[in-house]
């Protein structure tokens, strides 16, 4: 099922400028792993080597919070949006 | 403590039925620190001494710039003609709006010697800063103590904030297990910052403050508000429940790295200023520098300027901004080395 991913402002350098990709995905693994394959970049800046989101970067699907580990599997459903938020430093 | 008729100026405010006259008095009773007043700090200090608040306690480590005006609300271009720090040109500013408060201003780099007595005899604290470092550290002492903190952050046209109350709500560490390596996060300097997005965060801070403050925390926000004013969005990401729901070393077990100086550096790159922050070890009973003499000793150099809180070289390529504190600001390298190397050479250690 087709899944909005919208790119935060720290991260969207890293994708050519774009604020909203769409991908495939029946979980949030399923997601992130479509952005590996189809922009290296970004994934790179929100998951680490081991596949774990980066510490300083959450993941949120609509408006609910995805817990760390055992919340990667959570199921998406046709229309969710799945957004990376970082903490920004600036101020 | 205030007269009755000195609250004259605050009815619009009081007229606010969940604030009253007696919500105000316990406004004019509070007590906060304010770390760093840059964006965020200027417009904090602005809405909060206009709101009354009893004691304000301004440390920031920072000059003025001309590239700071376009959003740091309370300087303007004769503080930098005067070369003046950021504390005491928002001091002196903001004395002038209301005179009712007191105002300390103090020009130090907050760090794990100093922020315990800053934070002290406070009621709240309040996050102005620029960098990670400190808001980690602002976490911490705030856990420990037990006092209420305000974090707001800021990029682009993008800002963040949430309200932690110590053992009631999720702490920065819960949601934000660590922050970002050096050099992975974009800056003001390569990402940008719009003035807007300053001041909707620093209010919505504000507003958060005179909730707390007038003990009214039952109103406070429990969500993490995430605002982005380009893209005409608007989130509230419900939290409730993600303390009790990860194992946060600061609330679960006290661990509090950055306050015992694990974490701590003694040099900092700035953000977005190709610059580097100096600071030599020291503590309370270090003596203050002496900055004529040091303008004696960098005059042959290149040009030198100076009043009573720092010191400014121009010794090509790059600019020493020398505060009295002994802390230093190399401008002209981003390279911690070849700053403390600069710093070495020019002010000596």
């Amino acid at each position: 099922m087709l899944i909005a991913v919208q790119i935060p402002t720290a991260l969207r350098a890293e994708i050519g400028g774009t604020k909203q990709v769409s991908v495939e995905a029946s979980t949030v693994r399923d997601a992130l792993e479509q952005l590996e394959l189809l922009h290296p970049k970004l994934y790179r800046s929100v998951c680490e080597e081991t596949g774990a989101v980066r510490r300083h970067i959450n993941l949120f699907v609509n408006l609910k919070l995805v817990r760390r580990g055992t919340g990667l599997n959570t199921a998406l459903h046709p229309g969710d949006t799945l957004t990376i938020m970082p903490a920004v430093s600036g101020g | 403590m205030s007269s009755p008729d000195s609250f004259d100026r605050y009815v619009r405010q009081m007229q606010f039925a969940p604030l009253g006259r007696e919500g105000q008095e316990r406004i004019a009773q509070a007590r906060i620190f304010l770390c760093g007043c840059g964006a965020l700090g200027t417009v904090l200090a602005n809405t909060l001494v206009r709101a009354g608040v009893g004691f304000l306690r301004i440390v920031d480590r920072d000059f003025i710039e001309p590239n700071n005006l376009q959003r740091q609300v309370l300087f303007d271009e004769d503080d930098i003609a005067a070369s003046l720090p950021k504390a005491i040109a928002a001091a002196n500013k903001l004395r002038k709006i209301n005179s009712q408060v007191v105002i300390e201003a103090e020009v130090a780099d907050v760090d794990p010697t100093n922020i315990e007595s800053y934070a002290a005899d406070v009621d709240l604290i309040l996050d102005g800063t620029d960098n990670f470092e400190t808001r980690f550290l602002i976490n911490d002492l705030a856990l420990k103590s037990k006092r209420p903190w305000v974090y707001g952050g800021c990029l682009g046209a993008e800002g963040q904030s949430l309200t932690i109350i110590p053992e009631e709500t999720p702490c920065l560490r819960c949601l934000i297990a660590e922050p970002p390596p050096p050099g992975e996060s974009p800056t003001c300097d390569t990402a940008g910052i719009l003035s807007p997005i300053i001041n909707v965060i620093a209010s919505i801070q504000a507003c958060e403050a005179l909730k707390i403050l007038s003990g009214k925390t039952e109103a406070i926000s429990r969500q993490w508000t995430i605002i982005n004013l380009w893209d005409n969005s608007v989130r509230q990401i419900d939290v409730s429940g993600l303390r009790e729901s990860v194992d946060c070393p600061a609330c679960d077990r006290g661990e509090f790295p950055w306050l015992n100086g694990e974490r701590a550096s003694q040099s900092a790159v700035l953000c977005g200023r190709n610059a580097v922050q100096v600071s030599p070890p020291r503590d309370a009973a270090s003596p203050q520098l002496d900055l004529a003499m040091l303008e004696a000793k960098l005059s042959p150099l290149g040009d030198v300027a100076r009043n009573p809180f720092l010191l400014r070289a121009d010794i090509s390529p790059y600019t020493l901004t020398v505060f009295a504190d002994g802390r230093a600001i190399i401008s002209g390298t981003d390279e911690i080395s070849t700053a403390k190397t600069v710093y070495a050479k020019y002010v000596g250690t």
